[in-house]
């Protein structure tokens, strides 16, 4: 048995657990049947004559496969076209794959709506898709990385190429599922691009959507059931979005490891140049478009300059400076400070649930499943005016803590997961051999189970930064983060602020890029160490 | 100090497997191997030696101190063992170097250096397991358990990631090892030649139980049940139909049933308790009749593998035999009447003889 000081870590990251995902959840769940005048069924009862919010749900489902769709199309399509493949330049734009992950949705929409008009179910759906995508893709090219050249060849000899492909897409099968699954997550659970929308002249609502403007409209006189119900609705959405999140978990679990022989090159014959189309359509639509559409903007587009200019730019360079600035610093020590806080939280849940209880992937599966703006309503609605918080002294429920505790809260569960499924890769037998040795659990820790997981720990932290620097649902709900550069761009550009905004957006995505790129900078690492 | 470990009625209970109870004991400085074919629970017994498993009953002593009971359960790392694991388990990120600084200590550098000599791997001393061939990890497993200076050592079928070149000189190591320091060494293997060669003494386990114990040589030369025989001599083991109470019928003829044995019995075939020779076309056979499988060259004639029914009989001959061809195989040897193994049958005592009478 291990001592209570050993086990300190992971008694914290539950307590974190309970008291910033299962609290403010259970909470927001009993306010649905708590209102004004005591216990009430009204906002349930609600839901069954409330059509305007199953159109919402079912628009949101519709939206959801459509994205993910799309997203299979263009991630899983690079990956498919880019992994072991002789496609020109597959060796850098396999790699690439996962730019678009450092795109916030945002800034997708707000530069395909800088092109035209982007109202209507299939932009949005291509939007978020697109956004969505870079899950698919990373997805993958990792299941296609870990099967096995050797099983490859034995279905391409037995029964032939296009019988191989199948089989191939069958192995991968779980890690496109949990791909797929993940894009729809982020789709239905978006609220940021389709409110975009919204004032862009969408004329159809979304689910997550709607829990915002019904939530924000609660000081105007809207009756309790009308409050409540898409909030009711939210729960057995949830559960069934947590049992497909569940289910992947253990498909990708079942899944074969292990060292493994790579895929040989599979040659796309006459179809080498054609399939080029792929890749650029993913990664132009992905990056290309919103980098050229932002860089335009700092030249003056939006301000109908014409021609326009470096002068304007760096006009534009010294407003975001003067104005954009303390949100940018503001975003990248946010970002920094979750990243740090979610691996060290996410480190004991990993280890926990790899090595002794399964069932608390669940448990750290569940803020993936729930939409962000559920999410920071809940925490809104725990903490707000909390008298446990007001014990801690100073105001911890407006400050950088509470929105550094919210935003580990909604990303936990892609460093606990993620390590999860490393630890689960170490041999036990390694874990054992240094039980036997007299040292202290700190020791072993530090110099047994942590270096081989600090590969990944890194990938985690990395991936937990970039969503962090990208979110836009947590930070229109958590006060401190209202600051953040995301939230002030996607207000900026209604108020004719798009040239310091484009300075901001494009900073934004250089500090996305960079720190991921670091120790691939420094220790010279392959590119395709980044997915 | 060299200390003595003694296992009593220790068993464990899990939903598909049980072990147990198995009692024994190894002296001070000795070294027992537990043989038995895989999912025997032999390496589950080591786990619990070791304090990686918790026994649910019975308990063990290590020297003086009850390290296991039903409310002791010393942790690994206090119990003073020593353990080589199956792969050789090494942290993949450390130097060999690296693995014995951190396993002990308060092994100095120079110490550290020394030990690394002593196994041969003075030269892999900066390099981590992944650049290692399998015997020289094996060797850095077995120098990583001793270096913190166990009492005892436990070894998890050390030689089988070993190719063959390498088995006799991590033997060798072994033993050398395990003498100058006194250690008490227990080890689990399914393989006879790997526990014939680091230990003196065996226990045989078969789907969790004890089915004997004793020295190895006792146990190859005199097995009291037939599965010990078939296991570490290879024997073949005939099953007989009762015939009566007191005689047993076998495909050798009719045989006594051994005084006090009431069990379902075997005919145990030695290694060269039979004679096989060819039989002509129209003869009729005086034993068995089997078909030669193979015919090898052995001192005085020749070793011939026969199929007989299901089993296979190591018989000899005095010339070689095709092939494929019909045999005859007579007995060399009285008839080794054995139950099966003790779980299942009421054991011979000591002075009941086995030999059956025709």
């Amino acid at each position: 048995m291990k001592s209570v000081p050993a086990r300190l870590p992971l008694f914290a990251a539950l307590a974190f657990l309970a008291v910033f995902v299962l609290v403010p959840l259970a909470v927001l769940a009993a306010q649905t049947v708590l209102g004004p005048d005591g216990v009430t069924f009204d906002a349930w009862r609600a839901i069954a004559s409330d059509e305007y919010l199953l159109a919402q749900t079912l628009a949101t489902l519709r939206l959801g496969a459509a994205a993910t769709a799309i997203s299979l199309l263009l991630g899983g399509g690079h990956a498919w076209l880019t992994t072991g493949r002789d496609l020109p330049g597959a060796s850098w734009l396999g790699p690439l794959g996962v730019a678009p992950l450092v795109m916030p949705p945002i800034f997708i929409a707000m530069g395909f709506a800088d092109l035209g008009d982007v109202s209507g179910f299939w932009p949005c759906a291509v939007l978020l898709g697109v956004s969505s995508a870079p899950f698919v893709a990373v997805l993958t090219a990792r299941g296609l990385r870990s099967v096995d050249g050797r099983a490859y060849e034995s279905a391409w000899l037995l029964r032939g190429r296009p019988r191989a492909e199948l089989w191939l897409l069958r192995a991968i099968a779980p890690e496109l599922l949990a791909g797929c699954l993940l894009a729809f997550l982020f789709t239905v659970a978006d609220h940021g691009v389709p409110e975009f929308l919204t004032v862009k002249g969408k004329t159809w609502h979304t689910y997550a959507e709607g829990i915002f403007s019904r939530w924000n409209r609660r000081a105007v006189g809207t009756t309790f059931a009308e409050l409540q119900s898409p909030i009711v609705m939210a729960v057995p959405f949830i559960t069934a979005l947590a049992c497909l999140l569940w289910a992947a978990l253990r498909l990708r679990a079942h899944a074969a490891t292990g060292i493994v022989r790579p895929l040989p090159v599979r040659h796309l014959g006459a179809w080498r140049w054609p399939a080029l189309l792929v890749p650029l359509a993913y990664l132009g639509a992905g990056i290309g478009v919103p980098l050229v559409v932002l860089a335009r903007w700092v030249l003056g587009s939006a301000q109908r300059l014409e021609p326009m200019s470096l002068d304007y730019a760096r006009q534009s360079f010294a407003k975001a400076v003067d104005q954009g600035l303390p949100d940018l610093m503001h975003s990248l020590w946010l970002a920094l400070g979750v990243a740090l806080f979610v691996v060290l939280l996410a480190l004991p849940l990993a280890r926990q649930s790899a090595r002794r209880w399964p069932a608390l992937d669940f448990l750290c599966a569940l803020p993936a499943a729930v939409p962000a703006i559920l999410l920071g309503i809940a925490l809104v609605r725990s903490f707000h005016d909390s008298p446990w918080l007001r014990a801690l002294g100073g105001d911890f429920y407006a400050g950088w803590g509470f929105a550094v505790c919210g935003y580990a809260a909604r990303f936990l569960p892609f460093a606990a997961l993620t390590l999860a499924a490393q630890v689960r890769r170490q041999p036990v037998a390694a874990e054992e051999a240094a039980s036997l040795v007299a040292r202290s659990p700190i020791a072993r820790a530090l110099r047994i189970h942590l270096p081989p997981l600090l590969p990944a720990t890194w990938s985690a932290a990395v991936l937990v930064f970039v969503l962090a620097l990208r979110e836009l649902d947590l930070a229109v709900v958590l006060p401190a983060a209202n600051a953040t550069a995301v939230r002030r761009l996607a207000n900026a550009v209604h108020f004719q602020h798009e040239d310091w905004s484009g300075v901001i957006a494009l900073l934004l995505l250089c500090i996305a890029v960079l720190i991921p790129l670091l120790p691939t900078l420094l220790a010279g690492r392959r590119l395709s160490s980044l997915s | 100090m060299t200390l003595p470990v003694v296992v009593t009625e220790l068993g464990l209970q899990r939903a598909s497997f049980a072990l147990g109870p198995v009692s024994f004991a190894v002296p001070a400085g000795g070294r027992l191997a537990v043989v038995g074919p895989s999912g025997s629970g032999k390496t589950t017994l080591l786990r619990c030696l070791a304090g990686l498993e918790r026994p649910s009953h019975g308990s063990i002593t290590i020297g003086t101190q009850v390290v296991a009971d039903e409310r002791t359960n010393v942790p690994p790392d206090r119990r003073g063992v020593g353990l080589v694991f199956q792969d050789g388990a090494l942290w993949s990120h450390m130097t060999a170097l690296q693995h014995l600084q951190f396993a002990a200590p308060g092994l100095s550098p120079a110490d550290a250096r020394a030990l690394l000599q002593r196994g041969g791997l003075a030269h892999l001393e900066q390099r981590r397991p992944d650049a290692m061939s399998g015997g020289e990890a094996q060797r850095l497993g077995l120098l990583r358990a001793i270096a913190p200076g166990p009492k005892v050592l436990l070894l998890d079928e050390p030689l089988r990631s070993v190719d063959v070149h390498q088995r006799d000189s991590l033997v060798l190591l072994l033993r050398t090892l395990a003498d100058e320091r006194g250690l008490t060494s227990i080890l689990v293997t399914h393989d006879r030649d790997e526990a014939l060669a680091l230990a003196t003494d065996l226990v045989v386990l078969h789907e969790g139980r004890l089915v004997e114990q004793g020295a190895a040589m006792q146990l190859l030369r005199e097995p009291q049940t037939a599965f010990t025989a078939a296991f570490l001599a290879g024997a073949a083991c005939l099953p007989t139909t009762a015939d009566g109470t007191t005689r047993v019928t076998t495909p050798f003829g009719a045989f006594d049933r051994p005084a006090g044995v009431t069990a379902d019995l075997r005919l145990v075939l030695m290694p060269g308790d039979t004679t096989a020779t060819a039989l002509a076309r129209g003869s009729t056979a005086l034993g068995a009749t089997g078909r030669v499988l193979a015919t090898l060259p052995a001192e005085n004639g020749f070793t011939v593998r026969v199929a007989l029914g299901d089993q296979i009989v190591l018989a000899r001959s005095t010339e070689p035999l095709a092939v494929g061809s019909p045999v005859s195989l007579s007995l060399r040897q009285p008839a080794r009447l054995l139950p099966w193994d003790r779980g299942t049958s009421t054991f011979p005592t000591a002075d009941s003889p086995t030999a059956a009478r025709r």
